[in-house]
């Protein structure tokens, strides 16, 4: 008998400690990002969507052999006067359907102080068609 | 842990929140009480109706027409309340916000644009669905919920038929929306329809006994199955309680098993978790409304959110003086009350967790049952000892 209702209490005492946190928890501030009108900022070493700075560019290919996916191509600059390649670049592409965001291009870069190809703070990308995927950088 | 610190813009939406409450009640304050005001209104109609020399049959059934689609409108707007209301309570709870986006505001116009949707959606038969079980469902389901509401007190005097057996007539109508949900199970086709409608039919049956045999102490004690008689007799002032108003929930232990036992019948009744067997979303994918798409759909979530309403209401007018209260009018401190026993529904459902068919037949059978007859039993001895 007294087993009974001790275990009633406990019930009781149990499912009233419940809907006190659930309560509790309803008060609290929410966590949710409210993402298109506030965004979070990223972490300062935090891989976004490449950046290709067509100028500074060298076309030395470290980049293309650190791809470990493939996905960047290029091709060097070549002077139509003497016919020799120069440290410029005609094009540059990077297929973001391949690329992985693994940084090793950016490290591979030569170039100082500011890297040709390197990782920017961006995420809100999106394409409609996977022909956008493939971006081109064309120098004049 | 580091939790976040309240920003503007929730700061600002609880100066909107209490703006709107205090709007409420103003408005409550400026209609006053709404028998008065019906009966102005209707004065006039029937002043233009004499002059015009409309017969009296039709007003009486133009006065019928516009009560029911009071009611209607009533519930719709209810069950839109509740579930906008719901998700935002549920939302809360786990850290969220809920729906934010539809109609500026805090997504107030979600549930409008919800219920807009599932107008137009495309009906689907299931090819092994028997067609008229399939198609009456919903409306076996629904009816009976609407129909309860012609004999709910919404305040003093502000109901449609004031029956005698108000009580009685709330019980047997809401029974039969049982059937509905045993229809809908097996026309389905679909053998988890077919499991939730039988744990269904189990469940609101077995539910049913202890959720009756807990308002007789009531019964007993008022001496009369009418709601508004119930509700008025709690209004009086008692002599045995100075501090406490006459409220049956405040009556010492009679008051609160009888409530306890009530309420949980009626989430029991309405299929709700932690007693949502029947639809049971991780048994029994959604249980008899599986095979259930767009209106007819939502005829079932209006059913659900009705009977809810319709519980809370009575719970009130049962259990909590049912309009009676200080300076609003009782229509106003009837909505406060109900929405009040709402808010426990809906608070009993992101807390605990669903109970298993077993242990549900259990608790019913040999827990609520017999202390629902010894609460009878004790107030006997009450009110023969008293």
């Amino acid at each position: 008998m007294i087993g009974y209702f001790t275990n009633i209490y406990k019930v009781s005492a149990a499912l009233l400690e419940g809907m006190w946190v659930t309560f509790k928890w309803m008060f609290r501030p929410s966590m949710t990002v409210q993402y298109p009108h506030e965004k979070l900022t990223p972490p300062e070493r935090f891989r976004g969507t490449l950046v290709f700075d067509k100028d500074s560019c060298t076309a030395c290919n470290l980049c293309v052999k650190a791809c470990p996916t493939a996905c960047i191509t290029l091709e060097p600059y070549v002077d139509p006067a003497t016919n020799k390649r120069l440290a410029k670049i005609n094009w540059y592409q990077i297929d973001f359907g391949k690329c992985n965001y693994c940084r090793l291009c950016e490290e591979a870069c030569p170039t100082k102080p500011v890297k040709s190809v390197r990782h920017s703070h961006g995420y809100e990308w999106a394409m409609t068609d996977r022909k956008e995927m493939n971006v081109k950088w064309v120098r004049p | 842990m580091i939790l976040p610190v309240w920003t503007i813009g929730q700061k600002r939406a609880a100066g909107v929140l209490s703006g709107v409450i205090a709007a409420a009640v103003g408005i409550a304050l400026a209609v006053g009480e709404l028998p008065v005001r019906i009966a102005q209104i209707w004065e006039s109609v029937l002043g233009l109706a004499a002059k015009k020399a409309v017969p009296a049959i039709v007003m009486d059934i133009a006065s019928m027409v516009i009560q029911c689609s009071v009611i209607i409108g009533f519930i719709s707007v209810a069950v839109m309340f509740m579930v906008w209301w719901e998700r935002k309570v549920s939302a809360h709870m786990q850290s969220r916000l809920g729906p934010m986006e539809t109609g500026g505001w805090h997504g107030w116009a979600q549930t409008i644009a919800d219920a807009i949707k599932l107008l137009l959606k495309e009906d689907i038969v299931p090819e092994h669905a028997s067609p008229w079980v399939h198609f009456l469902a919903p409306v076996v389901t629904f009816v009976p919920a609407f129909l309860c509401y012609a004999a709910l007190p919404f305040g003093d005097k502000t109901i449609s038929v004031d029956l005698d057996v108000g009580i009685l007539y709330i019980f047997a109508i809401s029974g039969i929306s049982v059937l509905g949900i045993i229809m809908a199970g097996w026309g389905g086709g679909n053998k988890y329809s077919m499991l939730g409608g039988l744990r269904a039919a189990a469940q609101s049956v077995s539910y049913e006994i202890p959720r009756v045999l807990s308002v007789v102490p009531i019964l007993m004690i008022a001496g009369s199955m009418k709601l508004t008689a119930i509700a008025a007799y709690q209004s009086e002032p008692v002599s045995w309680l100075p501090f406490l108003p006459k409220w049956f929930i405040f009556y010492p232990f009679i008051g609160q098993v009888s409530f306890l036992i009530f309420l949980i019948c009626s989430v029991a009744e309405t299929n709700r978790t932690p007693f949502d067997i029947a639809e049971a979303e991780s048994e029994l994918v959604a249980g008899f409304h599986t095979e259930y798409s767009g209106m007819k759909f939502s005829f079932f979530f209006l059913a659900e959110y009705a009977f809810v309403f319709l519980s809370s209401g009575m719970t009130a007018a049962l259990f909590l003086g049912g309009g009676s209260g200080p300076l609003l009018p009782s229509w106003f401190w009837f909505l406060i009350k109900t929405f009040a026993v709402v808010f426990l529904f809906l608070w009993f459902r992101w807390t605990f967790p669903r109970m298993r068919v077993d242990r549900l037949m259990e608790f019913c059978w040999k827990f609520l049952l017999p202390w629902s007859f010894v609460n009878i039993l004790v107030t006997g001895a009450w009110l023969i000892l008293r």
